[in-house]
């Protein structure tokens, strides 16, 4: 906090410190800088692979499965729903860090136990997603979409022997659609489950008491601040696959 | 962090935090309604450019809302947030120099044939 004077909390050995953050703190944020340039590169990568490629999927003809119904297209209706748990999962965080500033260790307790069950349900939605992809042929080097060569429209190959009238000329869709995808939801579902786990460390603690005894929940505005970037990042992977 | 909370800022704080979040769940509804809307009535009538500018328009305004007010920015030291903020500014380049890069890409391969 800006308004915080007392030195001996201060930890950096030099005199003052830079901008009044902890070190910790100034730390993380630097290392999200680098991080974001690293998930920059891959969705620029994206960009220019979509680019520079004659056909791309339509995305709500790829993203239109909903878990328990079969046969109904929800187009972005699942992902829509991942999107919004990430987000709740965030602001439970936040309402952790809030609670750790009043040194409130059973508030900390119950929201950061709700923001890691958030977590845990945005992986467990996106392993199903994976699944259902996998099973539908989509995998690394392997891409079974279709796509109308004049309108765009895509198509499954269970797709096309329901609708065969109609349908224009068809051209595979390019592996690098399958390839980028599960590269860049892969390296974000990483960092959701990188955070997890270290949010379960942070829990612990706050469980035993070890930030209530420094008077100082430092250690979940840490947590918080990688939480809230996996969610950030999650709304760019989201534009780029789902919405553009 | 040490410094406590008086309890009007620990309310104004946890209201903040909570009128975020119903931006952003209102802004990714508006997002998906609207692709929704489009896909089925304008897919082939308007200039696909349109939709795209507004999405990644609402995507930005959200990512204002996760960094200023979920991570804080917006409430620490001015040179803190210059110090994080400036560098993306690469990002700028990055995206139209590799856009532009990967259409040349495509119009030479539809030249000259190949993957």
């Amino acid at each position: 906090m800006a308004s915080n004077s007392v030195a001996d909390k201060i930890d950096w050995k030099g005199g003052n410190p830079p901008f009044q953050a902890k070190y910790g703190k100034l730390m993380m944020w630097y290392f999200l800088v680098s991080d974001a340039f690293t998930f920059t590169s891959f969705l620029v990568a994206y960009g220019m692979i979509r680019f520079s490629s004659d056909y791309w999927p339509d995305p709500n003809n790829v993203f239109n499965a909903f878990p328990f119904l079969e046969g109904v297209k929800v187009p972005l209706g699942f992902v829509s729903l991942m999107t919004f748990i990430l987000i709740l999962s965030s602001v439970f965080v936040v309402r952790a860090v809030q609670e750790g500033h009043r040194n409130n260790k059973n508030g900390v307790l119950l929201w950061l136990g709700l923001g890691i069950l958030g977590g845990i349900a945005f992986l467990g939605c996106q392993a199903w997603e994976w699944s259902h992809m996998h099973h539908e042929g989509l995998w690394f080097d392997s891409n079974s979409l279709m796509i109308d060569s004049e309108t765009g429209e895509t198509y499954y190959p269970h797709d096309l022997e329901h609708a065969a009238a109609g349908i224009g000329n068809l051209v595979k869709a390019p592996v690098s659609f399958t390839n980028l995808f599960f590269f860049i939801t892969g390296f974000h579902g990483l960092h959701v489950f990188s955070g997890i786990i270290l949010n379960i460390i942070a829990w612990v603690n706050t469980a035993k008491g070890t930030y209530q005894r420094k008077k100082d929940y430092g250690m979940i505005e840490k947590m918080g601040l990688y939480w809230h970037f996996v969610d950030l990042v999650w709304v760019f992977v989201f534009l780029c696959f789902y919405l553009l | 962090m040490a410094h406590e909370l008086t309890e009007e800022e620990y309310k104004s704080q946890v209201a903040g935090v909570w009128k975020a979040t119903i931006w952003l769940t209102v802004i990714t509804i508006i997002e998906v309604g609207i692709a929704l809307v489009w896909y089925y009535n304008f897919e082939d009538k308007l200039p696909r450019i349109m939709l795209n500018i507004l999405m990644i328009v609402a995507s930005i305004l959200k990512a204002f809302f996760i960094v200023g007010e979920f991570m804080h920015l917006k409430y620490e030291k001015r040179a803190l947030a210059l110090s994080i903020l400036v560098p993306l500014v690469l990002f700028i380049w990055g995206i139209i120099a590799f856009l532009i890069e990967g259409d040349h890409i495509r119009t030479l391969r539809d030249i000259f044939g190949g993957g």
